[in-house]
């Protein structure tokens, strides 16, 4: 159970971290949900999200877990508690949130370094938005024959997505992210640790699965956006078979959760997949292992 | 900007977690919520899926109509309702304006129409599942259809340390506002008061972080000397959680109904077109 | 109920309950031992208490009994311990939990499930026992929280939630059960009441019981053997009247006796070893001394509060307060209240759980507004001044103080407010708090890694620092050992320089009867006396009806017939040895506020 190698987490430590992480933006999720946003016009000024507290984290501790359990978080406490589940559509913001903390965290080497702080939690956010943003008008990109059927409407997408992306990394990306978490890891550092019986993490810390993990990821995530993608083209010729004529280019319009349903379904089933696959290889206690990268 | 006056001056945060409270936990009695989550997953995936690729408005009208009854079946928490019925009307509304502006005339309005239709059905879906169903049931059902108990485990505790997280919370932030300075002008449209709020906001999660770490060390260890991880490498564990769901009479029932239902609706479909 | 709980072990027959055989336990990250050479047995079926002074090892010992350490925390462990006659480095902690329940001091945290029956049955689940649902029905019923089943834990009080940790443990039905200071996160009377299901337990099933304890009274009351800890060493092991009669050993690790004991020790001419240690045992050996002449105080005047005092500071004018609950309802927690507080008053407010004495509190600091009628403070009228503006003139120092702990170091701590507020001579102000609360040598420190008694003090000096008009405290003596709390009473009078009135929300007769002036009962959200102390402890029919729990030495002293009750044993030793020696023959003598 005991290890003696000096920076392997027990499962117990991964699985405090975890816990922590998920409560406390899973609560945080709960504020930005209910925050108003300020319309003016068609830009929107929202807190789209507090990713300060999972760059924390994902910087201070592991990133792995941190990652996941934040990920976790916002679907149980600002999904499911709030009843806005939006079901499958949920996974692939489960997804892209989790890859983009982790490699946030995974940038930093040493965290009293304010200019790695920084660029971490920058990365981070830009990281999540683009890979969203990405998916969404590449959908649209895939969609548009029909989809120039609704004249303006494609504009519209880009401007949208544009914006929100702008808004989301200027706004909630400097705001909500790059300030807390450097007013927030400098202070924490040391203190945070030792109430979770971890010791701080140092330039020369090395996570267990360093090696493994990183290349796993990136494999694991385009894999998966492959399949989502070719999903999604097979779906423009097969599927329309009498009443299932894919009604793609009206739903291609709106923001990004709606619109990866179809997608999310895919990769819904290529991770249940997995995690059976990985329950039956080890059915491991203790750290939450429900992320089809680790 | 009524709605930013209304933020400030009605709604507290002991106001915010008694909604909240009331949506995580007041549905016990919803006559839905007795259904084998099985089911209601299964249902719920079906709904979730399916509109996307229906294109007949009476499909979807129907669908439409029919979630709005097992949404009110499911006794929902109007506080719910309401957030989903604004975020709709904004996302939908804005998409229309905009693409007026690049050429679209009332024409996009229509398919822009079908849109919003399959958004309720799906967010109605979604509704009715996940909040008319207790938290418990919920992770028992997902639990069954194979995902990972840490989920199923994060869910319930999820439920369970809300409260409690709340209660830290609003101590944290008293704390602050009882030592702190609020804006003496409140700004046009209150923003100065919105942002001192906002930074609050922020700033009372360095504490909240530090008593957080804490209190998951105890639980965590709380947990081994109850068996938890013993009980996630055991199979039988996992067995004796489910073997309190039974498909029933009204399952049957309710999914066969929802089946019939919308066997219905594509016929008629496809007599009228 | 029949006994279920042996059957396992008795064909085995080990011959104790847990032996510790010379164990060495050093944390990772730390050079000093927490436990050094510990040896210790305990016997099946006995009621044993462990005590010792701060850090002296007493949770790490309770840890190895379940096999925490060495499996979970991982240390540098020698020695070897056995549960039942099973080595626990052979067992996982899995296996030994089956044997050994735990309720940890933080109770709430180790609470998982969203509701009672579900949070029962959580254990045996995990094991995959079939009967899951019978063993946890009949652990909620040994707790008697069988009526509260499909509650939410939420709804529960602290004693109900306490009780239903021990459920959660009871429902493996282990044979030993461990509980780490039942008393100290719980007001007195639902602490007794944990104690009687312990007692209970013990009695009519068997258990083996293990607390860890700083309370003596308790000890003496339910417990048989004491087992006590110095420096990560097993000093000695004794029964109970002999443990607590070893003054010395007590003394020197600051923990103090009953006060009985120690009544009975200030008066005997010479040392000896068989003081009482229980309110009935004193009962007796006092009237064994001293045959007291029944003198019957007369009943002292209510003295009303001075309606025409020029100063007052607050004013409560049919002030009622409503809460909404998760049900819709409305739930009253104030009922028409009409009170006046003046200027200098020292004021204790009593009453058992949910009389309303927070909720007093906050209508005076603003945090909540009256449903009806008006509260004025400072002739400022709550419901229409921010808590910002309010908070100038009423500080509020909260139950936990680490809730009131938003900076990192003590000194930004105190200072936070007035550098925020832009108060003059900040700096000054800073240092003369730190000097008064004997905090310089603290300054730089975090304030959540401080001992409980050290974060009390800054919780005042952060209350204290504005220089409030008013101060309330919310039980500023809960979960403090006996060593701090009196500290803490220094501090109190340190505390009266620096502000105008005080109001203290406590359960903690002993401080209400040093400090002060003024005691106002609730009960059911209505103000049932209002008075000086002597007046409210004179009246039995009040005290037991506002479920009042008394110290030791205020039982002695009226039983005894001495009136009015004596706060301290030095005290009650002194009007004692002054009534033998036949100075104070009258039982209505006057009773000095500090001692």
């Amino acid at each position: 159970m005991s290890s003696k190698t000096l920076y392997t987490l027990t499962s117990s430590q991964k699985m405090m971290i975890f816990v922590l992480s998920m409560s406390l933006y899973g609560l945080s999720n709960m504020f930005t949900e209910l925050i108003p946003s300020f319309q003016l016009g068609p830009i929107e000024l929202s807190v789209e999200y507090f990713a300060f507290i999972p760059l924390t984290l994902c910087i201070l501790f592991h990133p792995l877990y941190a990652a996941v359990g934040a990920a976790l978080g916002e679907v149980i406490f600002g999904e499911l508690m709030l009843g806005q589940f939006g079901g499958l559509g949920e996974l692939e913001k489960f997804l892209t949130f989790s890859f983009a903390m982790y490699v946030a965290g995974r940038l930093v080497r040493n965290p009293q370094n304010r200019m790695q702080v920084g660029i971490a939690a920058m990365t981070g956010v830009i990281i999540h938005q683009l890979c969203s943003t990405l998916v969404d008008i590449g959908k649209v990109w895939i969609g548009v024959e029909e989809f120039e059927a609704v004249p303006g409407l494609a504009e519209s997408v880009v401007l949208v997505e544009g914006v929100s992306f702008l808004n989301d990394v200027l706004f909630s990306g400097i705001l909500f992210a790059l300030l807390p978490t450097l007013y927030l890891v400098p202070r924490l550092y040391g203190k945070i640790e030792p109430l979770l019986g971890i010791k701080p993490r140092v330039s020369t810390t090395r996570y267990e699965a360093a090696g493994i993990i990183s290349p796993k990821l990136v494999i694991t995530g385009i894999v998966l956006a492959l399949v989502a993608f070719g999903a999604e083209s097979l779906s423009e010729t097969d599927w329309n078979i009498g009443e299932w004529d894919s009604g793609f280019a009206d739903r291609f319009g709106i923001g990004a959760i709606w619109l990866s349903l179809g997608i999310a379904a895919v990769i819904a089933v290529v991770t249940l997949l997995v995690l059976r696959a990985r329950k039956n290889r080890n059915a491991q206690s203790g750290n939450v292992e429900n992320s089809p990268y680790a | 900007m009524e709605l930013v006056r209304n933020w400030f001056n009605k709604i507290s945060l002991d106001r915010i977690q008694l909604e909240l409270m009331n949506t995580a936990y007041g549905s016990g009695h919803a006559s839905l919520s007795r259904l084998d989550p099985r089911g209601m997953l299964i249902w719920y995936l079906f709904f979730a899926v399916v509109p996307w690729f229906i294109n007949s408005y009476l499909v979807l009208a129907g669908m439409c109509l029919f979630m709005i009854a097992t949404t009110w079946l499911s006794r929902v928490s109007p506080f719910i309702i309401l957030v989903l019925c604004l975020g709709l009307i904004g996302q939908v509304g804005w998409l229309f304006i905009i693409s007026l502006f690049f050429g679209g005339d009332i024409s996009s309005a229509l398919p822009l129409l079908k849109l919003t239709m399959k958004l309720s059905v799906v967010s109605l879906a979604s509704i009715t599942v996940f909040s008319g169903m207790d938290p418990e049931k919920i992770s028992d059902g997902l639990l069954a259809l194979g995902v990972p108990a840490a989920f199923s485990f994060s869910l319930s505790y999820g439920y369970r340390i809300l409260p409690v997280l709340f209660e830290e919370f609003r101590n944290v932030l008293l704390s602050y506002r009882l030592r702190g300075k609020a804006p003496e002008h409140h700004g046009v449209l209150y923003w100065r008061l919105g942002v001192y709020y906002l930074k609050l906001l922020v700033y009372a999660f360095f504490p909240l972080m530090l008593a957080t770490a804490k209190r998951s060390r105890t639980t965590v260890e709380a947990l081994e000397t109850r068996g938890f991880s013993y009980g996630m490498r055991n199979p039988a564990a996992k067995k004796l959680k489910l073997a309190h769901l039974k498909l029933q009479r009204h399952d049957f029932l309710f999914l066969g109904g929802s089946a019939l239902y919308v066997a219905l609706l594509f016929w008629l479909n496809q007599g009228v077109f | 109920m029949p006994d279920t709980n042996r059957k396992a072990t008795q064909s085995e027959a080990p011959l104790y309950a847990i032996e510790v055989a010379d164990v060495t336990f050093t944390y990772p990250g730390s050079d000093q031992p927490v436990l050094n050479h510990a040896s210790l047995t305990i016997e099946h079926g006995t009621f044993t208490a462990i005590i010792g002074g701060n850090g002296s090892g007493k949770s790490t010992l309770c840890k190895l009994f379940n096999g925490l350490i060495p499996h979970y925390y991982s240390g540098d462990f020698e020695g070897e311990v056995r549960v039942q006659g099973m080595s626990t480095l052979q067992k996982n902690v899995a296996v030994l939990s089956k044997h050994v329940g735990y309720v940890y001091q933080d109770f709430d945290n180790q609470l998982v499930r969203p509701t009672v029956l579900d949070e029962a049955c959580f254990a045996p689940l995990n094991y995959g026992l079939g009967d899951y649902r019978q063993r946890a029905l009949r652990a909620l019923e040994l707790c008697g929280l069988s009526h509260l089943q499909h509650r939410y834990i939420w709804e529960l009080s602290g004693g109900q939630k306490h009780l239903l940790a021990l459920a959660g443990a009871l429902s493996l039905e282990p044979e030993i059960l461990i509980v780490d200071e039942p008393v100290s996160q719980l007001d007195p009377s639902h602490a007794r009441q944990v104690y009687e299901v312990l007692r209970q337990l013990h009695q009519a099933h068997g258990k083996t019981i293990i607390v860890i304890e700083h309370h003596t009274e308790f000890i003496a009351d339910y417990c048989q053997e004491v087992c006590l800890l110095e420096q990560g060493r097993v000093l000695w092991k004794r029964p109970v009247a002999a443990a607590l009669n070893s003054l010395e050993d007590l003394e020197r690790l600051g923990i103090q006796p009953p006060e009985v004991t120690q009544a009975a020790a200030l008066l005997a001419t010479q040392p000896q070893n068989g003081y009482p240690i229980t309110t009935e045992e004193g009962i007796r050996y006092f009237t064994e001394l001293w045959q007291p002449s029944q003198g019957h105080s007369e009943d002292s005047q209510q003295v009303q509060a001075d309606d025409n005092n020029p100063n007052t500071f607050i004013h409560f004018n049919g002030a009622s307060l409503n809460y909404r609950t998760i049900r819709k309802a409305e739930q009253t927690v104030l009922h028409d209240i009409h009170l006046r507080i003046h200027e200098g008053e020292r004021i204790a407010l009593v009453g058992n759980n949910g009389a309303g004495k927070s909720s007093l509190m906050k209508l005076i600091a603003g945090i909540a507004k009256p449903s009806k009628g008006t509260v004025t403070v400072l002739e400022q009228e709550t419901s229409k001044v921010s808590i910002e503006q309010l908070s100038r003139d009423v500080a509020f120092v909260f139950q936990n103080p680490e809730d009131m702990f938003i900076e990192d170091s003590v000194q930004k701590e105190i200072s936070y407010c007035l550098k925020r507020r832009g108060y003059p001579e900040a700096d000054a102000t800073l240092q003369r708090m730190l000097q008064s609360f004997r905090l310089e040598a603290l300054q730089e420190r975090d304030a959540r890694l401080l001992s409980g008694g050290q974060q009390r003090r800054v919780s005042l000096a952060i209350g204290a620092a504005i220089r409030p008009a008013i101060m309330l405290l919310d039980e500023p003596t809960a979960n403090l050992d006996l060593a701090t709390r009196e500290e803490l009473l220094s501090t109190l009078e340190e505390l009266g320089h620096h502000v105008r009135t005080v109001m203290i929300a406590t359960h903690d007769m002993q401080l209400v009867h040093r400090w002060a002036t003024r005691v106002i009962v609730m009960h059911q959200g209505r103000i049932l006396a209002d008075g000086t102390a002597e007046e409210v402890f004179a009246s039995a029919e009040l005290v037991y009806h506002a479920g009042l729990a008394l110290t030791q030495s205020m039982q002695l002293s009226l039983a005894l017939g001495l009136h009015p009750a004596c706060g301290s044993p030095a005290e009650l030793a002194r009007r004692l040895g002054h009534t033998f020696t036949g100075k104070e023959p009258l039982s209505h003598g006057a009773c000095p506020q500090l001692v």
